[in-house]
């Protein structure tokens, strides 16, 4: 709109506005039930307006919202887990045995900055390094799976292989007492995984959870991880089922790094 | 028509309108007005934003003197005023603005005027009435008022249009 047409317009809406807030604010003085019912409006209009400006503020604060959510939602895992573990132990003392759990996990939340979904070798960078306590051969998870595992960390970032990555495998079990095996990325789908290598013993029904088992040196046991489907049997020995991960890669944002303190410990013991 | 005679015109109006208000009371469902049409036809010379404040000067004074609300005609007759560019451009065309002509019944038409009436005798009528029952009156009672009152109205400023509006034409 030409210079010379706007100054023009916004004179005449200036002009209308005041005398309409005049017109109004002589009828409310000299008039009580048009007073109540101007009074009904503005209250109406500010509350709209402060409701407006409340939402748009809420809107712009969700960043640190969902921060301090990753962050008490890590605290809680970590809580969690020490629970499991005390628990665990008690369980240990009163079987008359005197072995100690040495194992523990340490939990750090973290922000995913790059995560690749369209190949058959994904991967993810998060927003933490060494410098925030970030180890190579860390697991990543969120409360609804499994994510990835850290390969290689800088100062300030890690990289990570997807789940979504034809070369990881993780260990999961079916149910709370079922079969364990290896979970792989179907290589298809968003939220589709295989669970291989089940013995054939393991009775399981469809709609079981399935967990990651405890046997990783990377990730704590009883992460949920999804739900079986059907199955097939391979080469006579061992079942396949198809599993339905409650991760939806699409919508990944905060995830936990979980690291096992014991790791390289146990990891010298290994051949 | 000059400027001194069309206020002059302008302000016998105001008086009747003042009369109107005052003395001719018929029913509580018409509210006769001569308000919209004499915003209407006030020169096309004068700006939107002038005739924003003689429309709420006009309405002013004529709750002012007579027995009605204060502030009442003024907030019902300044989106009137607002409104003026726009009923005119839409019904006789962006060249009446173009030549500064002002509109008359012989040269427009009987039609159009009509609907221009209408038209500004409807919003005022509107806001009017819905700000005079202050969300306390049903919705039927108040459109029942708006329309009778707008059939009223529309009458009435067809009768005084034509000594707001004269044709020139010798």
């Amino acid at each position: 709109m030409p210079k010379s047409r706007l100054f023009p317009r916004i004179l005449t809406a200036a002009v209308f506005i005041i005398l309409e807030m005049a017109a109004l604010h002589i009828l409310g003085k000299n008039a009580q039930l048009q007073r109540l019912w101007i009074a009904r409006g503005a209250h109406g209009f500010m509350g709209a307006v402060w409701g407006g400006t409340q939402r748009i503020k809420d809107y712009f604060s969700l960043r640190r919202t969902n921060e301090g959510l990753a962050l008490e939602n890590t605290r809680l895992m970590e809580e969690n887990a020490r629970m499991k573990e005390l628990l665990d132990a008690r369980e240990l003392d009163t079987m008359g045995l005197s072995l100690k759990r040495q194992r523990g996990f340490r939990y750090l939340n973290a922000e995913v900055i790059k995560l690749s979904r369209n190949k058959q070798h994904n991967y993810l960078i998060l927003s933490k390094g060494f410098e925030d306590g970030v180890s190579e051969k860390s697991g990543i998870i969120t409360r609804e799976g499994v994510i990835g595992i850290v390969d290689a960390v800088s100062a300030h970032y890690s990289y990570a292989f997807s789940f979504q990555n034809k070369d990881i495998s993780i260990s999961a079990r079916l149910g709370e007492e079922g079969g364990t095996g290896l979970l792989v990325w179907d290589g298809q789908s968003s939220r589709g995984a295989i669970l291989k290598e089940i013995p054939l013993q393991y009775k399981y029904h469809r709609g079981d959870t399935v967990y990651t088992s405890g046997h990783s040196l990377m990730f704590p046991p009883d992460v949920p991880l999804g739900v079986a489907g059907e199955s097939k049997i391979i080469n006579g020995a061992t079942n396949e089922i198809q599993v339905t991960l409650f991760q939806d890669f699409t919508a990944i944002r905060y995830v936990t790094v979980v690291h096992n303190t014991a790791f390289d410990e146990l990891e010298e013991l290994e051949p | 028509m000059r400027k001194n005679e069309f206020f002059l015109v302008y302000a016998l109006l105001l008086a009747a309108q003042c009369v109107i208000c005052n003395y001719f009371y018929l029913t509580p469902y018409v509210s006769l007005s001569l308000l919209p049409v004499m915003v209407l036809c006030l020169p096309i010379r004068i700006s939107s934003a002038l005739a924003m404040v003689i429309a709420f000067a006009t309405g002013l004074a004529v709750d002012a003197l007579s027995e009605g609300l204060l502030g009442l005609n003024a907030l019902a007759l300044v989106p009137v005023a607002l409104a003026r560019d726009g009923i005119l451009s839409l019904l006789f065309g962006r060249e009446l603005f173009a030549r500064k002509e002002d509109f008359t019944v012989h040269k427009n038409g009987l039609g159009p005027v009509t609907l221009a009436i209408i038209l500004s005798q409807a919003l005022f009528l509107a806001v009017y009435i819905w700000a005079d029952g202050a969300g306390m009156r049903p919705f039927w009672f108040n459109f029942a008022r708006w329309a009778a009152s707008l059939a009223a109205g529309t009458a009435l400023s067809l009768i005084v249009v034509p000594a707001l509006a004269p044709d020139t034409r010798k």
